[in-house]
């Protein structure tokens, strides 16, 4: 209807944004539009930072990926991600990313999307499961209703997925618009003659506005004069003052019953498709009896996947035999060819030599250790089994201010405490982001470290695992639950979406593996050399011994730990993989008893993880609470490593 | 029949100060809501009608009295909890003075439907005693009320959601999204260790707080 008007404006932008509820599959389709990988879990809320690249075929098209939402009025961090770049990005058209067997809850997006004035592309996807579960959906109707185009996809197939390229072309917005009752539209109406030009609708501002969204305090404050600002907030309240219900609830209910609408006319049910086992197991995973089996099976399965096979079998097989016998002697004798002694041999091949120490850590002890980790990992996150593990702990967990879904970024902290640190940003509250970021830097070991210390554990004894793994635990329920008494603000509901179970896709597993240990290899081989470099000066300059008879009292005295721990402590600083996998050659060699184990293993687990995790804990909580946290972490975790030494030593725990 | 505003009145409080332990004329007359409506005059009205009886300072409600007084206070109870459970109104003066215009509107037979959609409950917002109406005193199937809290639902029940009784504008609407609202068909997938639920093909866990808000209706 607008037609010639959209004829006559501006170039077009270039670009195009995925939005839909959280774990509809932006991501897979992301995937295939540009070839690049986005990280792709079965949970929602595995995005959490935004994507870009160029689509294929078209490299003049820039795809965005973005957080899943259940609604545009944001009410968590990464939610309001999504919404800012709708609102503040120079947006070509959106491909709207639906779960056709939950097509009322996408649609509750849809019709705000169209609100907005977007032009609109939507994605039925997994429309295999639909199908599954005996959902049948009117595509032509629905397409009709909408005034939008339609195309049903299976992204992890990469089924129809092309066709939304067109979409591009097609740029079509909607008037399919809800009506809100007279009472809202006249404050709509009000509102939308007070709001400057934007990107998106005054009407959809408006909109937003009424519903009472705080986070729109900066917009308004950056776009409107102070005068209007509170002329907005006249109208509100008038409109407010005509319910007894809140405006945004009364809007969400009005959107609701439209979308109610559309979907008695479009979808229709029949008997329902089974697929029994997966649905069995998704149904046992969270029972309040048999969950807790499960978990301990699962966890059994890690421990003898990551621990044995990668840390045990992998780590003595490429470090004893292929650096051992192979690499560090050849390494030695090409390096000793050309510079046959001195500073330059030693800083390659001596003792705190980059190929015999940095290389030797990094890929023969940390790498078969990640990798294993990383897959068993990934398996799980594609199963959909951690959401359930969130009602598994969720009592617990509000002991400590939090509710079950922080369960998320704990878990994927065993795989990397800075990317799961990012995560915290899926919880509702500054309070809960704090506790959790503190618990991870505390005490959730990432992969490389669960690896090491699985290994040397699995060398002493089941107890020692034990013992480790109880302290630990221990430690952070009791930090949590102090952090919870100590910390002001509020914890918020638990609601969290349960996948359906799946059959991970073998595809998915391995592409994930690769870039997750690509990803650790450029972040963590950078500082493995740092680390070694700086303990070659440290053993250079003589400075090392004098700081291992410097902290001799408390590595030797507290700790009852050899005063060579002291090096690997001092690393620990950096990586406390890297320290841990110091630990372990200190073990290989019978420099360890167990009892020693048990403590520099809880000691070094304490440490905060990495610098990484460090900037990461500054870039989301700021430099203040970054610091607080490393002043506490540090003395807090040699303290806990030495009651244990002595309670280990008082009880003569034989282990 | 036409009830009498001051009458009722009258009976409720003495029937809530017997519920205290009083029963002196003096302080019934003196309580500012009462003497608004009435005063010694009405109380000889209401003598003769044979509603009370009078011995000097002592007042008591004779058989009929007893009846009136009771349904009065039935209905005048039952608005409150209608209106903090359903329309979340404070428990506050505005919720005293709304509740009394309330009640003397109130039919039996519509006293009797908030007591049904209510869940036949036992106590005012005050914790006070709601006395048993007809309703609640069927035959034990009919006594299962028609709207419960979700989380009294067995596993496995199908439920409508009738009204969400939770005063936080947040919650509400973070509920919204994810399509529970009045009206939606949940099924209880579970209620240990956290409450389960499901909504079409969607899954969801839900604090036990937010549970306890719900109430929902049995269908099918």
């Amino acid at each position: 209807m607008h037609h010639k008007k959209k004829t006559n404006t501006r170039a077009a932008s270039r670009r195009i944004v995925l939005v839909g509820n959280p774990n509809v599959g932006k991501s897979v389709i992301f995937g295939v539009l540009t070839g690049r990988y986005a990280t792709v879990s079965n949970y929602p809320g595995t995005t959490v930072e935004v994507s870009r690249g160029p689509m294929l075929g078209a490299s003049d098209i820039d795809v965005i990926d973005s957080p899943g939402v259940n609604s545009l009025v944001p009410m968590s961090e990464d939610e309001r991600v999504t919404r800012d770049i709708l609102l503040n990005e120079d947006i070509g058209s959106v491909i709207q990313a639906l779960d056709a067997k939950n097509l009322r809850r996408s649609l509750l997006i849809t019709v705000q999307l169209i609100e907005m004035g977007l032009p609109i592309t939507l994605a039925v996807n997994m429309y295999d499961e639909a199908g599954e579960r005996g959902i049948a959906i009117a595509l032509d109707k629905l397409s009709t209703m909408l005034g939008l185009p339609v195309a049903p996809t299976i992204a992890t197939q990469r089924w129809n997925v092309d066709k939304l390229k067109d979409c591009f072309n097609l740029h079509k917005t909607s008037s399919a618009l809800v009506h809100y009752g007279p009472a809202i539209e006249e404050g709509i109406a009000e509102l939308a003659a007070v709001l400057p030009a934007s990107r998106i609708s005054a009407r959809s501002l408006a909109i937003m506005l009424l519903s009472g969204d705080a986070t729109l305090a900066d917009w308004v404050k950056a776009n409107l004069a102070p005068d209007k600002a509170a002329l907005i907030e006249t109208i509100r309240s008038r409109v407010q003052a005509r319910s007894s219900e809140s405006v945004g609830y009364v809007i969400n209910r009005t959107r609701l019953k439209t979308v109610d609408h559309i979907c008695e006319a479009v979808i229709s049910v029949s008997e329902r498709g089974s697929h029994p086992a997966a649905a069995f197991i998704g149904n046992y995973s969270m029972h309040p009896l048999w969950g807790l089996p499960i978990l301990f099976a699962v966890l059994f399965i890690m421990y003898e996947f990551v621990g044995r096979l990668g840390a045990g079998i992998s780590v003595d097989f490429l470090q004893k035999f292929i650096f051992e016998q192979f690499v560090n002697p050849w390494a030695a004798r090409v390096v000793g060819y050309v510079f046959p002694s001195g500073f330059i041999y030693d800083i390659i091949v001596g003792q705190y030599g980059i190929v015999t120490m940095a290389f030797t850590y990094a890929i023969a002890i940390i790498l078969p250790i990640v990798s294993f980790f990383f897959i068993f990992f990934s398996i799980l996150e594609d199963s959909g089994y951690l959401p359930r593990l969130a009602i598994m702990v969720d009592r617990v967990f509000k002991l400590m201010g939090l509710n079950g879904k922080a369960v998320l970024p704990m878990i994927l902290g065993l795989g990397c405490d800075t990317m799961a640190t990012m995560t915290t940003r899926i919880l509702e509250t500054r309070k809960e982001r704090i506790i959790v970021t503190l618990l991870l830097a505390l005490g959730v070991p990432c992969s490389a470290q669960l690896g090491v210390i699985l290994g040397m554990l699995g060398a002493v004894s089941f107890t020692a695992t034990l013992i480790w793994a109880g302290v630990v635990i221990c430690v952070m329920f009791i930090v949590g639950l102090l952090a919870s008494r100590i910390l002001p603000g509020e914890t918020s509901d638990f609601i969290l979406e349960i996948p359906p179970m799946r059959v991970p896709q073998l595809s998915n597993i391995a592409l994930k593996t690769v870039v997750r240990v690509e990803w650790y290899l450029k972040e963590a081989v950078p500082l493995f050399i740092v680390g070694t470099l700086a303990l070659f000066a440290l053993d250079k300059s003589h400075a090392l011994v004098w700081l291992e008879y410097a902290a001799s009292p408390v590595i030797k005295g507290f700790l009852g730990l050899p005063v060579e721990a002291t090096q690997s402590f001092i690393i620990g600083f950096l990586r406390r993989d890297y320290g841990a996998a110091g630990l372990l050659a200190m073990q290989k060699d019978g420099m360890l008893e167990p009892v020693q184990v048990v403590v520099s293993l809880v000691t070094i687990t304490l440490f905060i993880p990495c610098i990484a995790n460090f900037f990461m804990i500054i870039k989301e909580l700021g430099l203040r609470a970054a610091i607080i946290m490393a002043i506490f972490i540090f003395p807090f975790a040699l303290l806990v490593g030495g009651i244990l030494n002595y309670a280990l030593r008082f009880l003569q725990v034989s282990l | 029949m036409h009830r009498n505003k001051a009458f009722e009145e009258v009976l409720e409080f003495i029937w809530s100060q017997r519920e205290e332990g009083k029963n002196s004329v003096k302080a019934l007359l003196s309580i500012k809501e009462v003497c608004e409506e009435a005063d010694s005059g009405t109380l000889e009205r209401m003598r003769s009608d044979g509603l009370i009886k009078i011995d000097g300072d002592v007042v008591t409600l004779t058989q009929a009295g007893e009846r009136l007084a009771e349904a009065a206070i039935r209905r005048h109870r039952l608005a409150e909890m209608l209106l903090t459970e359903v329309l979340a109104m404070k428990n506050d003066d505005a919720l005293e003075e709304n509740a009394c215009s309330f009640e003397h509107t109130l039919s039996p037979e519509v006293a009797d439907s908030i007591c049904a959609l209510l869940g036949h409950p036992p106590n005012c917002p005050h914790g006070l005693p709601i006395p048993r109406g007809a309703c609640c005193g069927k035959s034990k199937d009919d006594l299962r009320p028609i709207v419960v809290p979700l989380e009294e639902l067995a596993v496995g029940t199908n439920a409508r959601i009738i009204f969400i009784a939770s005063k936080s504008h947040g919650r509400l609407d973070r509920l919204g999204t994810l399509g529970i609202v009045p009206g939606s068909v949940v099924r209880v997938h579970q209620k240990r260790p956290a409450f389960v639920l499901q909504i079409g093909e969607t899954t969801l866990a839900l604090d036990p707080a937010i549970v306890k808000d719900i109430f929902a209706r049995r269908v099918g």
